[in-house]
């Protein structure tokens, strides 16, 4: 019987210690985004955007939506180089999908049209 | 004996293996963060009081995803960025004692800012082990109480992969071995300290944290464990 209980307190202290599946999944747009945000080349700048890509296709988290900041920042990027229909665009499914960020990309919206 | 052994190995696992948490409940703890409810924080450039001149970069790029997947929306942090460039309000180090922070709201729509200070960058001789002394603080923006705060000397051994996550970190990205490995150390200790947050809008557990204890303000901590 005390064998049980031990069993279950290192059982225990595993299971309060793991890490839960997160909310979302990033790929590898963590290592992308350090890298983009050193060097600022063509290179860097096609590894975030792939990144940007795959989490905005398929997400394996448990909320299974696009994570807060994708969409506007690939659409800032899509701008950037040149594509500004795609970026608006995806700046406007930022505020569709998250509400709160109306203030700020309206704002951006708007100096774009400048 | 035998059965003592067991027991006392079993309650250090139990202590050790969870860290230590405060007296309070996070309720207590962080009282303005379940009053005020926020929803959009906004993260700004770290402050580098380190000697290693990359520590920005990599706390910077992986501060959102642990805030993410609290349950909180982050302003765009490229985005967000930019325009802090173009306000030539990039330098946090003019903001972080400010009293009003309103002007964050009114411009980006943020509940919260995000301040932090690396103070320490330590390489070991073996080049295996980085300790890093990082402080963080959430300040309201409509407030400038600080709603969540946290000082941390964190050793990171670069040598155990997180996940087997190393090598193919190597393979999938362009960047150098030393550049991933540092990008762990951020991540490691960002992902540590965000997890006593109370949980924000987008979490199944938003408002249902009230009773969990809350870790400590100022923690030291090995990762990974």
């Amino acid at each position: 019987m005390k064998k049980y209980i031990y069993i279950f307190i290192v059982a225990f202290a595993f299971y309060s210690c793991s890490a839960p599946k997160g909310l979302y999944s990033f790929e590898k747009y963590q290592e992308a985004s350090y890298n983009y945000l050193k060097k600022a080349d063509e290179k860097s700048l096609n590894k975030i955007m792939e990144q940007y890509q795959k989490i905005i296709k398929k997400q394996k988290g448990t909320r299974n939506v696009t994570p807060p900041g994708m969409l506007a920042d690939y659409g800032f990027f899509l701008i950037q180089r040149g594509d500004l229909k795609a970026g608006k665009e995806n700046l406007n499914k930022e505020i569709l999908l998250y509400p709160e960020s109306k203030i700020f990309i309206d704002r951006i919206l708007k100096l774009i049209e400048k | 004996m035998k059965h003592s052994i067991y027991l006392l190995l079993s309650a250090t696992l139990l202590i050790v293996g969870c860290g230590t948490t405060s007296k309070l409940n996070k309720a207590q703890a962080y009282k303005g963060m379940y009053e005020e409810k926020p929803v959009s924080v906004l993260i700004m450039p770290p402050i580098n009081r380190s000697t290693n001149v990359d520590a920005k970069e990599y706390f910077h790029t992986t501060l959102n995803v642990p805030i993410l997947n609290a349950g909180y929306y982050v302003i765009p942090p490229f985005l967000s960025m930019e325009i802090l460039k173009r306000e030539s309000a990039y330098d946090s180090e003019l903001f972080i004692e400010k009293p009003s922070l309103k002007i964050f709201n009114k411009i980006f729509g943020a509940d919260i800012i995000l301040f932090t200070k690396i103070n320490k960058w330590d390489k070991s001789s073996l080049a295996s082990q980085v300790t890093v002394e990082v402080e963080y603080i959430l300040k309201s923006a409509h407030t400038s109480e600080i709603l969540y705060s946290r000082k941390g000397t964190i050793s990171y051994n670069t040598s155990i992969s997180s996940g087997g996550s190393f090598l193919l970190n190597m393979v999938a990205s362009a960047i150098n071995t030393a550049a991933t490995k540092y990008v762990d150390v951020a991540k490691a200790a960002n992902n540590y300290i965000f997890t006593d947050l109370p949980k924000g809008k987008y979490s199944p557990m938003f408002g249902l944290d009230k009773e969990e204890m809350a870790g400590l303000k100022v923690i030291k901590v090995r990762l990974p464990r």
